[in-house]
């Protein structure tokens, strides 16, 4: 079983990989876009799936990414040298909203970070060097088809990976345990601060650079794109309906909602009712299924278990 | 405080609002004993727990532990110091099995214990408190009493010189009891230095050899099981001005 799945992961990023040989640019697109979808939702699920602390700010970090990559490339700096760069800014953004917003538990922080994402918005459009609400353009010839794909593949296999990695480590168990009770994680030794600092500061720096590739994709930003809270709320919806906390959901949510919004902009009668149909995936999910796709795999499979080895008495209780 | 103490509790005061849940308390906790901590429902104790471990900042009063003043320093910090309590409502990782919880504790706390020995010590662990068969299930699906244990588990595996236990018996059934009084005594002799809030007051009676009586916040006794139980401020505080 173990085998199966390193082999289909190891079969996907080779298919990703070599797709520019043997596909067209527009499904390469889709595929970009596809990855930076499952980049966004893999790196947010770090803080809000394994440490269960949801942010809607999360905007704020992509739009730091695309701005530090446009803002240097201007003055003539290589777009993909700007990358660490707009890494570190974020997390250390993340370490000061982070500071004063987990103090807060449960909503009152999800909220916080509603504020933090909306204020960085406002100041980017209000501000000059950022180039006001119309944005940046990036500068002539900052674009190169094949690099700007690769390095989003590589990013989004990197973020499952350093997701995997996360997750089994003590690093992991220790967001796990905050997340299921952070005061008895408080009593066992665990400095609950630092350990979602630390994650914060992890799946900012992820979304930042995934912001960086952005900007180099599409050549022009503005507070109205990188900062848009339909984005945040995008980044959230995506784990979500795929499986919050585990490894799988966020790629299985991001290409859910991906591929809807890729069908749906192309059809004009539904082009605005995206909104609707998340709307009602999310609530139909959180009546009957909080633990997304996954969780109704789980009950699927618990389902088939069932019928396979009737009756036996232990096979309820476990 | 005195040189021989381990833990000394100098004019604790705790206050919500208006209510002073701790008012003044003092006393002071030796190596190896067993404290026994009783007192009507209200009485404070808890909330005592909570101050001693960090969950709580004490309002005002000092508390020093192995030489140095503890208060005012976060649950986890306090934990790697040395002092760790259970939960008197239990609070698993329901999601995890028994021995992740266990080894949680063993990883973050006093012990810092990594790999193979944390594996050895979690096991050693779980073995001592009976939960070795155990091991694999998730902890949402065990019993109270098993439950109750997984809290002394995890607290032991933080590796503590002082483990504060708060109401392990409540809710186990006699034969439970004595199991849990002989672990007591084992977590004594193995050399950590228990502090007790026990309901039970024949088990507390049993184990510790000081006992103090809180009620209403205040300290009305404090010394051996046998003083302490002869103490009319203590008869009044249980049975009422009629008793005497």
């Amino acid at each position: 079983m173990k085998f199966v799945r390193y082999a289909f992961c190891l079969a996907s990023a080779l298919f990703v990989l070599s797709a520019p040989f043997f596909l067209e640019r527009g499904t390469l697109n889709d595929l970009w876009n596809l990855a930076l979808a499952v980049t966004l939702a893999s790196a947010w699920n770090i803080l809000g799936g394994f440490a269960g602390q949801v942010s809607l700010g999360y905007s704020a970090f992509l739009g730091i990414g695309a701005y530090t990559t446009a803002l240097l490339s201007l003055r003539g700096v290589d777009p993909f040298l700007t990358l660490p760069l707009a890494a570190v800014l974020a997390a250390l953004f993340s370490v000061a909203i982070g500071l004063p917003a987990f103090r807060l538990r449960g909503p009152y922080f999800t909220i916080a970070t509603i504020g933090v994402g909306e204020a960085v918005r406002v100041c980017a459009a209000s501000v000059s060097f950022t180039g006001g609400s119309s944005g940046l353009r990036m500068p002539a010839g900052s674009f190169d088809f094949n690099h700007n794909y690769f390095s989003m593949m590589i990013l989004a296999i990197l973020t499952i990976a350093l997701a995997a990695y996360v997750k089994k480590s003590a690093f992991g168990r220790a967001l796990a345990a905050i997340r299921q009770d952070i005061d008895a994680a408080e009593a066992l030794g665990i400095n609950s601060t630092r350990f979602k600092l630390a994650a914060h500061a992890l799946s900012a720096a992820v979304v930042a650079v995934a912001g960086s590739l952005y900007a180099i994709n599409f050549q022009y930003i503005a507070p109205g794109s990188v900062f848009d809270f339909q984005l945040s709320l995008n980044i959230v919806l995506m784990p979500i309906i795929g499986g919050v906390g585990t490894l799988v959901g966020p790629v299985l949510g991001a290409l859910i909602v991906s591929t809807l919004q890729i069908k749906l902009l192309s059809m004009p009668m539904l082009r605005d009712s995206f909104l609707f149909i998340y709307g009602g995936l999310l609530i139909f999910l959180m009546l009957f299924e909080p633990k997304g796709v996954m969780g109704i795999r789980d009950r699927v499979i618990a389902f088939f278990r069932r019928i396979a080895r009737p009756r036996t008495g232990s096979a309820d209780a476990a | 405080m005195p040189p021989d103490a381990l833990l000394s509790v100098r004019g604790v005061s705790r206050r919500f609002g208006g209510l002073l849940a701790l008012s003044s308390i003092e006393f002071d906790v030796a190596p190896g004993d067993v404290f026994g901590i009783i007192g009507p429902n209200g009485a404070g104790k808890t909330t005592l727990f909570s101050c001693l471990v960090g969950a709580l900042a004490p309002s005002s009063g000092e508390i020093w532990f192995r030489g140095k003043r503890i208060d005012g320093l976060p649950n986890h910090a306090a934990v790697k110091r040395g002092i760790v309590r259970t939960h008197q409502i239990v609070r698993p990782f329901r999601a995890m099995s028994v021995t992740e919880n266990v080894a949680i504790a063993a990883h973050f706390g006093a012990g810092r214990r990594r790999g193979s020995d944390a594996t050895r010590r979690v096991r050693d662990i779980l073995e001592r408190t009976g939960l070795a068969s155990e091991a694999s299930s998730l902890a949402g699906v065990l019993t109270i009493g098993q439950l109750k244990r997984l809290e002394i588990a995890r607290a032991l595996a933080t590796e503590p010189q002082v483990i504060c236990l708060d109401e392990v018996m409540g809710g186990l059934n006699p034969a439970e009891i004595q199991g849990a009084m002989t672990l007591i005594r084992e977590i004594r002799d193995s050399g950590v230095t228990v502090l007790m809030i026990e309901h039970h007051v024949h088990a507390v009676v049993g184990v510790s050899n000081r006992i103090l009586v809180l009620n209403f916040g205040q300290k009305i006794a404090e010394g051996s099981p046998q003083a302490v139980l002869n103490d009319p401020a203590v008869i009044t505080a249980y049975l009422g001005d009629e008793a005497k």
